[in-house]
């Protein structure tokens, strides 16, 4: 298992667009995904986005992303990334 | 029977037209037990029915691409939901568990629409209807049931229904729908933005629509003032075409306006800002691409609706959001405005025999130093990240000043003590809704570094007249000359101390007043974005001297109604 936090920042947050783009990137990967919002500790299926959507998070937001499975360690990287890069906003 | 009804005009526009009942697919979910032997095909039914609603989205994305990419990308989040991780595998352990796929694809679609609804975010929780929609597509593709929809329309009708579904209205071939009617939708459901996007009249909210608004029948959509008229006379039709006319011919030119800049004909620019209600989307795109900041910042909607208190943390996110969004423009936010007509469920409050004049807004804050401390400190936190301006309501005299200012500052002293950072130059306000802090402008000018003029309170507390009571209404004249002159003296004596002045009520955002507060030196106006076209139009057309001329006459006028009809008069090109 391997996991890491990070925090939303594009103005959107995670909905609409950025969700859509974290999700089809989450499919992508063999491993199971979840994703977790602080400070609720609350925690969701990061393939799924009706869950994604139900966290309603915004910039700001701290998460946490843990995979478990063959590739790991590149799909937390991948994801981190994607969110660190504000999807382009 | 021939009537009249209201409802909730969502979206501006007169029509008179035929209606049309719409009514779509209706799932009919039976409960059936499947036996271990059918597993694999009730998969496959499932599967099947998985790809042809996939094709139909395609199908529907294709037609739509070339005249608006934004309604395809609805299509695009319904993909997501059909396709989406965590449903698909609640429906295809339901179906292991030897439910039929119907049944197991409607328990499982209901409980997400149920965490979905849940939400507190408003435009979350209206994703329900996309969920719903992609539930009734699957579930027809699986009784093997053909779409009916609104594409194919024979003639230019009203649509009346129960409600739309985002596919049903992005189908709709719009140059055949003369106005909407549904029984369900608020103004930011998806029906609204299309109906809107399409510039469809639209009254949602009707209740029992269907069996009131018959199939068929000749009917008046008035979607400016919310009103339907079923079988009209010619009387009534040649009226409403007028109206009509009127109509277009107006939102044509107003809506010109909307992204220009307010400045006078005679190159004064004016601030036209925005009054938040809401931290949603929607309203802060609106108000960050139109207005030039936020002037009003209610906070009331963090703490409604709720069994408990919104934390120091919870606030912090939503008012950074905000100032993030704006960047540079200020976000003027306003510290609890409750009591009054406002109540709380997370806090009892006793029953007063005169609410407005009991202890609420900064009364209420500084009889509950804890709720206030929250709040201040938040604030303060969330002022690194943007250009924040606080102020209170409800102010009354320099005792309350300088009380708000104390708050501030033990929460300030607490911040310092633990090296959390906040800008040690965030503008401190006050509004003036009380006369007495009206008349003691020229002192109040010297605690603070703005005030806003809060004018739906002020006329109240100046005209002793409840707002919320029909029977007083009448003597609920926010035109009064005394009005104006309060207004005016506050104005006067915060120009001379070189401090700025907000009108953050009703009469900001009115086309009637608007120019007479510029006339009266206002620079800074805040209003819902709704009122922002209309208001830039005025000022936009007019110089800083015709606006000063509207200013000296209305303060020597008599009466409510004479003012009312002078600036009407003098402005009837403009509204």
């Amino acid at each position: 298992m391997y996991s890491r936090k990070t925090v939303i920042q594009n103005p959107t947050g995670l909905h609409a667009r950025p969700a859509s783009e974290f999700i089809s990137c989450a499919n992508k990967f063999e491993s199971k995904i979840s994703l977790i919002k602080f400070p609720e500790e609350e925690k969701v299926n990061a393939k799924s986005i009706v869950m994604l959507l139900s966290l309603a998070m915004g910039p700001g937001t701290e998460v946490e992303i843990t995979a478990k499975g063959s590739d790991e360690v590149d799909a937390v990287d991948t994801l981190v990334a994607l969110i660190e890069s504000r999807f382009g906003e | 029977m021939c009537n009249k009804f209201k409802a909730n005009p969502v979206s501006e526009g007169i029509s008179i037209g035929e209606t049309f009942h719409f009514c779509p697919y209706v799932p009919n979910v039976v409960e059936k037990q499947i036996s271990e032997d059918d597993i694999q095909n009730a998969l496959l039914q499932y599967e099947n029915a998985q790809n042809k609603a996939k094709e139909e989205l395609k199908l529907l994305q294709s037609h739509l691409k070339d005249d608006d990419s934004n309604k395809a990308r609805i299509f695009d989040a319904h993909l997501d939901i059909l396709f989406d991780a965590a449903m698909d595998e609640d429906i295809r352990d339901e179906i292991d568990d030897l439910n039929n796929p119907a049944f197991a694809v409607n328990k499982v679609y209901e409980k997400y629409i149920r965490i979905i609804g849940k939400s507190k975010d408003e435009l979350i929780a209206e994703r329900v209807a996309d969920i719903r929609d992609v539930k009734n597509r699957l579930l027809r593709c699986l009784e093997g049931v053909e779409e009916r929809n609104l594409a194919e329309l024979q003639k230019p009708v009203v649509i009346v229904a129960y409600d739309l579904l985002p596919s049903d209205t992005a189908t709709l071939d719009k140059n055949k729908v003369l106005a909407i009617i549904t029984e369900v939708g608020g103004p930011t459901s998806h029906s609204a933005i299309i109906a809107r996007s399409y510039e469809i009249p639209a009254l949602l909210g009707l209740e029992n629509a269907m069996n009131i608004i018959t199939d068929q029948t000749e009917v008046i959509v008035d979607a400016v003032d919310g009103e339907i008229i079923l079988c009209p006379t010619a009387e009534e039709k040649e009226e409403y075409s007028k109206k009509r006319e009127k109509f277009l011919i107006k939102q044509k030119e107003t809506k010109q306006y909307i992204s220009q800049e307010a400045k006078s004909t005679d190159g004064t620019k004016i601030d036209v800002e925005i009054n938040l209600g809401s931290a949603s989307s929607n309203e802060l795109q609106g108000g960050c691409q139109y207005t030039d900041g936020v002037g009003l910042f209610r906070t009331e909607f963090i703490y409604m609706g709720r069994p408990d208190l919104p934390t120091e943390d919870e606030q912090f996110e939503i008012y950074k959001k905000v100032l993030l969004v704006f960047k540079n423009s200020p976000v003027t936010i306003r510290t609890l405005d409750i009591g009054g007509d406002k109540k709380l469920d997370s806090m009892e409050l006793p029953v007063e025999e005169n609410p407005f004049l009991g202890n609420r807004a900064l009364r209420l804050c500084l009889s509950n130093p804890q709720i206030f401390k929250t709040q201040l400190r938040a604030c303060l936190r969330a002022s690194v990240f943007g250009n924040l301006w606080l102020m209170f309501p409800m102010v009354g005299s320099l005792d309350d000043v300088r009380a708000a200012k104390k708050a501030l500052q033990e929460a300030k002293d607490e911040l310092d003590n633990e090296n959390i950072p906040y800008n040690k130059d965030m503008k401190f306000g006050v509004m003036i809704e009380i006369p007495s802090i009206a008349l003691l402008a020229d002192m109040v000018a010297k605690e603070v570094d703005f005030v806003s003029i809060g004018t739906n309170d002020l006329t109240q507390y100046t005209m002793a007249a409840d707002r919320m009571n029909p029977a007083v209404n009448k003597y609920y004249q926010s035109n009064n000359p005394a009005i104006y002159r309060l207004i005016n003296y506050v104005t006067k004596e915060f120009k001379k101390q070189g401090k700025d002045v907000c009108v953050c009520g009703e009469m900001g955002g009115n086309k009637l007043s608007a120019p007479v507060l510029v006339g009266m030196g206002i620079r800074r106006l805040s209003m819902g974005l709704a009122s922002v076209a209309s208001v830039k139009k005025v000022i936009n057309n007019l110089s800083i001297p015709q606006m000063e001329e509207l200013a000296s006459q209305v303060c020597q006028m008599e009466t409510d109604k004479e003012i009312v009809d002078y600036l009407s008069e003098k402005l009837s090109d403009l509204i």
